[in-house]
């Protein structure tokens, strides 16, 4: 696969809840317009990593990082880093889909107007667009002043990914995106993950292997807060290097 | 769950080994019956051949279906893809067995060209190459492999002598033609089972380190 430039590197991250460790010096590159999955098995520290590339581990206060984690070449841990912006810069999608309990045309218009976009017919394009790039237009542009949470599981997670979209993110995370959804609302997901990819640089966390390796092109795999192994996707899965690599992705584990 | 994947991972190994000895006789006893024109050993391979097409559907189907349940990864898949294309390379070995009886049986009248040139020595190669990628296979080592283009290139230059000192006979003695251009048949086909087994053992070896090689 060809080399592209790292849009998050991390030097050495070290990460502490109150006295227990979480990561255990990572070191990795993700690259731009790619989609970099992590697995492991639970607690081994992925959700804890993706976190670390927003600051969302912040809002815990006995979380301690230490090490650097740069986004396009800045430290994001620095003092003069300011996280409204990296949250702008890195948007996120969860496990459930949480929708806010208003319209589905509010929903993906609040972070636009929160970062100070008020003129309807801006707010208008950035919704339609949002929610096209989502692949949820088509199902909802008759009905966009409903309630978000009328929509079906997969329709919210989708509309999450609207409205992280509609703030113009340049890495999406995603932190078990499908791990509620069923089969179908999986592959949409899925197949979007594939074209988000063009425009987006995508993280995700999952649970499901399959998943990972179908939908990325890196793959991480993470070991009691350490990052066993990363590597391209299809070398993970067909050909591990570390046994402990081996053993989780055939079933071997424990 | 993973403990029944693994285990009827293991039966579909041992399937295909059972295969792979059944190909392996086939080609030795036709060797066999063509050496003492023997009509009833001929007769025992040419009956194996339903065998072998049941083994090669019955473990491709084991194949599919423990991708499609399990969705295997990393050495179980490969351990699966190695399997899938052993039996294609075990079936086109027994039917070269197959294929030598058939011509045996147009020419056990003739007289016998003594000594078989190479066929007896080739056919012992061929058959320790077979044994080695089931072994390789089997153990999940490559050691048993290493020297398997070694023996090939052996198996290659008995083919030419075979195929030269045929020529000459037929040459010296119009009446052996059929014979022995019945010999050149039968040592191109332990030819190419040579280059099947090299094929088998460039599988096992993918299989096993996850590297891919190619014999020459």
């Amino acid at each position: 696969m060809e080399k592209r430039p790292s849009i998050i590197t991390t030097k050495n991250l070290n990460l502490w809840y109150a006295e227990k460790q979480a990561l255990a010096d990572i070191t990795m590159d993700v690259e731009r317009n790619r989609v970099t999955a992590l697995i492991g098995p639970s607690g081994c520290g992925k959700s804890t990593l993706i976190r670390v590339f927003n600051r969302m581990n912040d809002l815990i206060d006995t979380c301690r990082v230490e090490g650097s984690v740069l986004i396009d070449g800045e430290d994001i841990y620095s003092p003069s880093a300011d996280v409204v912006t990296i949250r702008k810069r890195v948007g996120m999608v969860f496990q459930k889909p949480n929708p806010f309990p208003k319209s589905i045309y509010d929903n993906v218009a609040y972070g636009p107007r929160i970062h100070g976009i008020t003129e309807k017919k801006e707010l208008d394009r950035i919704v339609e667009e949002s929610l096209h790039n989502a692949a949820l237009w088509n199902e909802v542009k008759d009905r966009l002043h409903d309630p978000a949470t009328g929509l079906s599981g997969g329709q919210q997670q989708r509309l999450c990914i609207a409205r992280c979209l509609a703030v113009e993110p340049e890495i999406i995370l995603m932190d078990e995106p499908c791990s509620a959804l069923d089969p179908i609302a999986t592959a949409k997901i899925e197949n979007l993950i594939d074209i988000l990819k063009r425009s987006y640089t995508v993280v995700i966390v999952t649970h499901n292997m399959q998943q990972a390796a179908r939908v990325s092109d890196f793959t991480g795999f993470m070991y009691l807060g350490k990052l066993i192994e990363f590597g391209e996707t299809t070398q993970i899965f067909e050909n591990p290097r570390e046994e402990l690599t081996a053993n989780y992705v055939t079933g071997r584990f424990g | 769950m993973v403990e029944k994947f693994h285990l009827e991972l293991d039966m579909m190994k041992e399937h295909t080994l059972e295969m792979g000895f059944l190909s392996r006789t086939m080609l030795k006893i036709a060797v066999r019956a063509l050496k003492n024109r023997d009509l009833e050993c001929a007769a025992w391979v040419l009956n194996r051949r339903e065998d072998l097409t049941r083994w090669d559907d019955s473990i491709e189907e084991e194949a599919l279906r423990l991708m499609a349940l399990y969705q295997p990864m990393a050495s179980d898949l490969r351990t699966i893809a190695c399997t899938l294309k052993m039996i294609t390379y075990l079936t086109r070995i027994g039917i070269y067995g197959r294929d030598i009886v058939v011509g045996l049986n147009k020419v056990s009248e003739m007289p016998p060209v003594p000594g078989l040139f190479s066929i007896p020595r080739m056919t012992e190669i061929v058959t320790s190459m077979v044994e080695a990628g089931l072994k390789a296979y089997a153990t999940d080592s490559i050691s048993p492999i290493e020297s398997i283009g070694k023996r090939d290139d052996e198996v290659d230059a008995l083919f030419f002598s075979t195929f030269q000192e045929c020529i000459a006979a037929m040459t010296g003695d119009p009446e052996k033609i059929p014979i022995c251009t019945n010999y050149i048949l039968v040592a191109r086909y332990l030819e190419r089972c040579g280059d099947h087994a090299c094929k088998m053992a460039e599988k096992v070896h993918y299989m096993v380190t996850g590297e891919r090689i190619t014999i020459e």
